[in-house]
Order: structure tokens, then sequence, then C-alpha cells
């Protein structure tokens, strides 16, 4: 699993969609949507401010501030005010637990 | 952002029995004890209070961890210190604190026959506390100014205390070193300046960290009091390592027909934010403020100003020049704020950013509340990126590419640097710059 960094349970996920974890020091949302898992950096490129508590429909997450939309898959601003993508983060599922890497 | 950063117990490495280890190693007099202890009292208050959102939202602490520091009792043995500024000149005197402690001080004996005080704050304490409580966290940086100035005044380390009597002018430049050697050290420095009436000094500061990748923590306090018709130059130069954080309450008071220059340059730390406030409250006080930021990596840099004219006739300067590369972030909050009596103010401000890519990040805000009618005060800020025609030019000149860029950044930043008068100074921000761009 190299290159890897192990950030949290599947079993956190028991009830809730969400977690805010830290890879290398940048702080990641982890979301998960029917029983797959995303991660994207949680940090709008359009405020540069967190993602963290935005609605998320198909795939996508909405910044509470401005309403910039960003697919939790490619990372691609989907309206302004964005324009530029977030990073996202590679998913590894191993015997319950959670493993990213920046894509 | 902020309501994330807030926890209203405090972090177990500064917790109240932390604390309470942490006076009985202090030798001190009972009113600074009182002191720390009132201010650590407020900076619980301040811990379930929000940070002022004015001041923070555009700087991410969600990664700040204070509990993975702390105030070590002993100092690495040894550790050795790539500083830019200590060896480049002949100094009148110098204090080297070492993860907050005073490892070395000296002044020369001319200076001290003429009534000047230089050196460690503990001991300027023992020797002359009666003239540091007047002074001390009273008229500049107050403990409940916010959070970070509340931690700082009850955990306060030491520091550097420049003391310099009426009519008594320095020629020679002053230095204080400020370092962190072991992994996870907490620093909570401060610098006292005071300057009496038409006395003049030039104190040069520089932050440092022994290795490239231990984490560290600088919780820090400037003060600078300038009496009327004294005149202080005071530089200091933020160069801890990339896994540094750097948090700081800074304060210059101006008297009346005094001056004061301030330059700071952000070059290293994971995360630094500086609250820098210029109080001008005499008539004619001067003061003009020069910044120097080369943010890289992942490294945010963030500075909240103020120039506060509290007085007639006086005269604001402040020039920040900031270039960030890769995915780096620089923030600059600034404020021109005029008194109703403060008429005949002269503000000005200005913020430029290069942009070395198209991943990094700038923040440039300044602001203007007058409240005085009869003022000019000017601000503006700009931001862009590199133009790639002149690189060519350059390039079709045979230039190589990388020296171009270098001639670019050095021109971007020529405009501060011909502003400081300290050559030295100007010297070490140069070579810093070119240690920045990968080229030495």
């Amino acid at each position: 699993m190299e290159g890897y960094e192990q950030v949290a349970l599947v079993s956190d996920f028991e009830g809730m969609e969400r977690k805010e974890v830290i890879v290398d020091d940048v702080p990641v949302l982890l979301i998960k949507q029917e029983d797959h898992f995303y991660a994207i950096e949680d940090v709008c490129s359009h405020d540069g401010q967190p993602l963290s508590d935005g609605p998320i429909e198909n795939c996508q997450i909405t910044c509470p501030r401005h309403g910039a939309r960003f697919d939790l898959t490619t990372g691609e601003a989907l309206c302004m005010p964005a324009t530029e993508a977030i990073p996202t983060y590679d998913v590894k599922i191993e015997n319950g637990r959670i493993w990213l890497r920046e894509n | 952002m902020t309501s994330t950063t807030l926890n209203v117990t405090p972090p177990a490495s500064f917790a109240e029995d932390v604390f309470d280890a942490f006076l009985a190693t202090r030798n001190e007099p009972a009113w600074f004890t009182q002191l720390r202890r009132d201010a650590y009292q407020i900076y619980l208050e301040k811990l379930s209070e929000e940070l002022d959102p004015e001041e923070w939202k555009r700087l991410d602490m969600r990664t700040f961890r204070p509990e993975n520091f702390e105030i070590k009792v002993q100092t690495e043995a040894g550790a050795s210190f790539d500083t830019l500024l200590q060896d480049r000149a002949e100094f009148a005197g110098q204090v080297t604190h070492v993860d907050a402690r005073t490892v070395s001080e000296n002044l020369i004996e001319e200076y001290k026959s003429k009534g000047v005080i230089f050196g460690d704050l503990e001991t300027v304490l023992n020797s002359h506390g009666e003239l540091l409580k007047d002074y001390f966290m009273t008229r500049a940086v107050k403990p409940d100014a916010d959070r970070i100035s509340a931690w700082h005044a009850a955990f306060c380390t030491g520091g550097t205390v420049l003391f310099v009597p009426r009519n008594v002018e320095l020629d020679r430049p002053l230095h204080s070193l400020i370092a962190l050697s072991g992994a996870g050290a907490a620093d909570f420095s401060h610098t006292l300046v005071i300057l009496e009436e038409n006395a003049s000094a030039t104190l040069l500061e520089e932050t440092v960290s022994s290795t490239e990748d231990q984490p560290g923590l600088h919780v820090g306090s400037v003060e600078l009091l300038v009496a009327a018709n004294a005149r202080l130059r005071y530089v200091q130069l933020q160069n801890w390592n990339q896994k540094t954080w750097h948090l700081a309450h800074q304060c210059g008071r101006v008297a009346q027909s005094a001056s004061l220059q301030w330059t700071v340059a952000g070059l290293g730390a994971s995360t630094a934010h500086i609250h820098q406030d210029v109080m001008l409250d005499g008539k004619g006080a001067e003061a003009q403020v020069n910044g120097v930021t080369f943010a890289d990596r992942r490294q945010k840099i963030s500075y909240y100003t103020k120039q506060a004219h509290n007085a007639e006739s006086t005269r604001s300067d402040l020039l920040y020049k900031q270039v960030l590369r890769d995915k780096s972030k620089a923030i600059w909050r600034g404020m021109i704020r005029v008194e109703p009596e403060a008429q005949q103010t002269d503000g000005y401000q200005r913020c430029d950013a290069l942009l070395l890519s198209s991943t990094c990040r700038n923040d440039s805000i300044p602001g203007l509340e007058i409240e005085a009618d009869d003022v000019r005060c000017t601000h503006g800020a700009t931001a862009g990126q590199v133009d790639e025609e002149q690189i060519f030019y350059a390039m079709s000149r045979g230039i190589p590419r990388f020296e171009a860029m270098h001639m670019i950044v050095e021109g971007f930043f020529q405009g501060v640097y011909d502003r400081i008068p300290v050559e030295i100074v100007r010297e070490t921000l140069s070579q810093a710059v070119i240690h920045k761009l990968g080229i030495d």
C-alpha cells in the first residue's frame, strides 16, 4: 500500500456519510455514497474555504457559500463561480480500513 | 471554518497542570507570575470564543494540532543553525535563544556604559523588573487582545529586550536569533523594544530551525515602543523550516515626531499568521512597513495588518511584496484606520503578489476606515503571473529560463528592497530568493 495513508475505518460510516480527515497535512473530505467511497480535498477552489458541509447530490458536492459544484469522482468544477478542479484521492479498502492517496 | 478550531479544553501540553509545572520552573518577579496567571485565565476564556472571522477565516487551521507541541525542559545539545544574518555583519550585541532558552547574550561595553539594556527577558526581568513592569504587555500587545496574545503571555518562554535611554543613538545594529531544534518544540518568545525620547537603534531578528523536517511551534509577540523623536529600525526575518507553525501578535507604538521602520520577511513556516499593528500616537509620527514574502510548496503565510492613525499629521506607508509558487497561499488583510482627531493624516498601503504557478493562491484585501475629513489615504493590491513574453524576450537574448525568472522575481522585489536601508538585510533576502527559486 505504498503511498497510501490509512485515514478511517469502514465502520466509521455507520449512520453517517462523510468524515473530515487529514492526509499529508491536507484536509480531505471522505464521502460515502451508496456503498462507494470518494475523497476530495476539502477546500473549494473558488474561495479557498471548506466544502465539508456542502450538500451532495448525484455524486456532486455543492459549496455551501457560493454554490460552486464539483464532481466527486474527478474533482471537476461543474459550475461557476469555480473554474478550477479540486484534487481527488484514490480510495482503497482493505480489511475494513480505508486508505487514501492523492491522484 | 474557524468554528473547527474551537476547543474549549486546552491542548494537553498546555493544560492547567502543565501551566503550573511551567511556572514552577521560572525565576521571575511576582508581578510577572501574576500576569501569567491572569493571562492563562483569559486564554481559557478565549478558547471558548470563536477567533475573529475577519482575521482568520481565510487561513485554514484545521490541521493545527497544538497538543503535538510542548515547551521543552532541555534544549538539544549541539544543534547547529544555518542562519541568514548572524555571520554577515559585526553586531554590537547578540542574543540567541534555542528551544525557548537563552544560550548566549552579549553587548559591547560602549553601549552598556550608556545605559543600554540588551539581553534575555528573564535576566532583564530580574535586574530591571520595575522598568519592564510599565512596558511589558501593557501598552502595545495586551494579553486580552486575542487568544494568541493570551496564550503567549501565559507561556512566554523568554525573549529579547532592548532598552535605549533618552538621547542615546546606537549606530551599529543588534541581532537576535530565535531557534528551534527539537521535534515538537514550542517557542513563546517575546521581543520588547523600548526607545526613550530621541534615541535610535536598529534590531535585526531572525527565526530559524536546525532541521528541515522536525515540526515546531512559535507563538510570539513583538512590542516596539518608540518615544517622541526616537527612531527605530526593526527587521524580523522569519525563516523556520516548513514544518513549523508561526503565530504572532505584534504591535509598534510611535509617539510624537518619532519614526519606526519595520520590515517583515516571511520565508519559512508551514503556516504563518502575523497580526501586525502600527499605532501612530503622537503628532508627526511616521511608520514605514515593508513586507517580503516568498512561499512555496504548501506554505500558507498570512498577515493581518493595521495602520492606526491616532493623532494629527501622522504618516504611514506600507508596502508588501509576495511571491508564490507551487501550491502555496499568501493572505494579506490590511486596514488603515484614521481616528476623528487624526487630521492631516497621510496613509498608504499596497500589496503586490507575483504568482509563479497556476496552483498557488493569493488573497489580498486592503481596507480603509476614515473618520477624519482632511486626510490623504490611498491603498491598492495587485496580483499577476509572470508574463511569458518577458521570459521569451530574455531567452531570445541568451539568458536561460531560470535566470530570466530570477531577474523577474528580483525586479519584482526591488521596489521593497530599495526601502530597506540595511544592506545586509537586502543581501540576505536576495540570497534567500535565489535559494527559494532552487538555483543556488
